[in-house]
């Protein structure tokens, strides 16, 4: 098992790869949703996972790295792989500005102040008319991309998840993951909570920011319901949870289950959608505190760093 | 802003922004209590607020019952459904990280829109039943904001009252002081949290039966008034019950002054850089941290 994982994990890269030179358009469009997906849970399980500092508003830098994208590409001409940058030090900029008043703190500011973030910032879209449409909206220019942001989308949800590899088996990591054992233990320990706290939120905003570039770009519209949904920072929390919180490899599973399981059963059922998600939130916490990936953990005595 | 800002303007939003603040209260003390006692931060507390909303709409709509009547029915529901979900669920993560009993009453929240939005739709619904205002010299009051705001003062009074000088609220004032103690006085500490848990609830489900007469009502406007309870008891400071009072007039105030300096689609972005400010320059609150 543990020599043949990485050798199944290159063969499925080279096949992603080579993926849309045979693959539908649907199946393409499918895969950009993994992608995705797996971008947002891999980035709020590094603020949320390893410390343990709830975030409820991670759309929120999803949706501020889409209107700086499209933004840049529709007022100021800026091609599409430099916008979806900018979109992520944009969402970068928003954590830090958020971090620094809320992360300070111990217990549930920060969680709290996440829940408004999102409602905050579609006022304020929506009252700066003249710079985002508003309610009406902002097009882009057409540009039929699908094939270079589908390569795009999957190199940032490689960048993320290799991110977390990284920071999950260095001493950072090591102290995030001590900060949510218990932050007076890490404190005295001589561990700088705040500043890691922060550089944690402002590496789990940029991914995040990148994909809302990207997905703008891949629709061409964008308008404020559209990309700061409520539903979208509750999916992304499903998925990291469902999968194994704190791990590299959980939100990956996470994200690609249920999606699978999202196109192929529950897409007939949209109306009990929240519904379910909010079930299988209360249910792993409850009942499988670390995922699924938990659970093979302790079936096949993998080691707990994946 | 080009229109002309008179005296009684400022004189009426100031009144207006009590009024509504006394009821921030109320809601606000219910999510102060929870954290006071079991040292969690409800999230379900607005959709909680939305139940309660729903059960006013729903008797006054098909029995025909006068709004007002209907708030101790809306409490009483809706003290048995927070009882419940204690018991059942919420109970389990009481000692548990925080991490673990955000996401629990994160998840109940959603199931709990999502719920009502599958069996009451996501139509926008109101009592229409106390429309127009009460005009007192250069002054205008909405009716249903007045009786509003009495009913809100005189549940909040009352809670206080059981608070302060029953045996049932002494046990609960000296559970959030310290569990253990508390334990060896021989207090159930399980039943307390249940208790407070319902009252919590009660309290919510007030406020939304107020709210429902006051504005129209739907299944997502609970999630906002979790953050705003939240934004009052970080005002009032945490753990400090009559500062819940105080941090919802101020939350009052605030509103409607940049409604009328700024514009009311920016209300809840003043609102959102108000609990920033407090959480940069003092965090403890306004009249301080716990104190019972």
């Amino acid at each position: 098992m543990k020599r043949l994982a990485p050798v199944l994990l290159v063969l499925a890269l080279i096949a992603l790869a080579f993926y849309p030179a045979v693959g539908t358009g649907y199946g393409l469009r499918a895969m950009l949703q993994v992608f995705m997906w797996i971008a947002l849970a891999g980035s709020w399980n590094l603020i949320s996972g390893l410390t343990g500092y709830v975030s409820f508003g991670h759309v929120a830098f999803f949706g501020a790295g889409a209107y700086t994208a499209a933004i840049l590409i529709a007022s100021s001409g800026w091609s599409w792989p430099f916008a979806a940058l900018a979109g992520g030090v944009a969402a970068g900029v928003l954590a830090l500005g958020i971090g620094w008043p809320c992360l300070r703190l111990k217990g549930p500011y920060f969680a709290i102040a996440m829940l408004g973030l999102n409602e905050v910032l579609r006022a304020l879209v929506s009252y700066f008319e003249g710079l985002t449409g508003g309610g009406n909206g902002l097009s882009m220019p057409t540009l039929d991309a699908t094939v270079p942001v589908y390569y795009a989308m999957g190199l940032t949800a490689i960048g993320v998840t290799v991110g977390s590899r990284l920071i999950i088996g260095s001493r950072f990591g090591l102290r995030l993951m001590t900060i949510r054992e218990d932050e007076m233990a890490a404190e005295a320990m001589g561990i700088p909570t705040f500043r890691h706290k922060l550089l944690a939120f402002l590496l789990s905003a940029i991914g995040p920011g990148i994909a809302g570039a990207l997905a703008a770009r891949d629709q061409g519209y964008i308008e404020p319901l559209s990309v700061f949904p409520l539903a979208t920072t509750i999916t992304m929390i499903v998925m990291t949870l469902f999968g194994g919180k704190g791990t590299v490899w959980g939100p990956v599973l996470g994200a690609t289950v249920l999606f699978v399981a999202q196109e192929m059963v529950w897409a007939r059922y949209p109306y009990i959608h929240p519904l379910l998600f909010g079930a299988i939130i209360v249910a792993v916490v409850l009942a499988m505190p670390r995922g699924i990936l938990g659970l093979l953990q302790t079936k096949y005595r993998l080691p707990r760093t994946i | 802003m080009n229109v002309l800002i008179t005296p009684a303007m400022v004189g009426q939003v100031i009144i207006s922004g009590l009024l509504s603040g006394v009821l921030y209260g109320m809601v606000a003390l219910g999510l102060a209590l929870i954290f006071g006692v079991m040292r969690i931060i409800n999230v379900a507390h607005g959709p909680l607020l939305m139940l309660g909303a729903y059960t006013t709409f729903f008797l006054y709509s098909a029995f025909g019952l006068n709004p007002y009547l209907t708030v101790p029915v809306s409490m009483a529901v809706l003290f048995v459904v927070g009882v419940l979900l204690e018991r059942t669920l919420v109970f389990r993560v009481v000692d548990a990280p925080e991490l673990s009993s955000l996401l629990l009453t994160f998840g109940i929240s959603i199931a709990l829109v999502n719920a009502a939005q599958l069996a009451f739709t996501s139509d926008l619904r109101a009592v229409e039943f106390l429309t127009g205002s009460w005009i007192l010299g250069p002054f205008a009051f909405s009716k249903s904001r007045v009786i509003a705001f009495v009913f809100a003062a005189a549940l909040t009074a009352g809670a206080f009252v059981f608070l302060k000088s029953t045996r049932l609220g002494k046990a609960i004032r000296a559970t959030s002081q310290s569990r253990e103690v508390a334990m060896v006085c021989g207090i159930d500490v399980g039943a307390i949290h249940r208790l407070t848990f319902g009252l919590a609830s009660a309290l919510a489900a007030a406020g939304g039966a107020l709210i429902a007469v006051i504005v129209a009502i739907q299944p997502e406007m609970g999630q906002i008034w979790t953050f705003k309870s939240f934004l009052v008891i970080v005002l009032g400071g945490a753990g400090n019950y009559p500062g819940a009072l105080l941090g919802g007039m101020l939350l009052g105030l605030v509103e409607q002054l940049a409604s009328l300096f700024l514009t009311t689609q920016l209300s809840e972005v003043v609102a959102y850089v108000l609990l920033v400010l407090v959480l940069l320059v003092r965090p403890t609150g306004l009249l301080g941290g716990r104190q019972t």
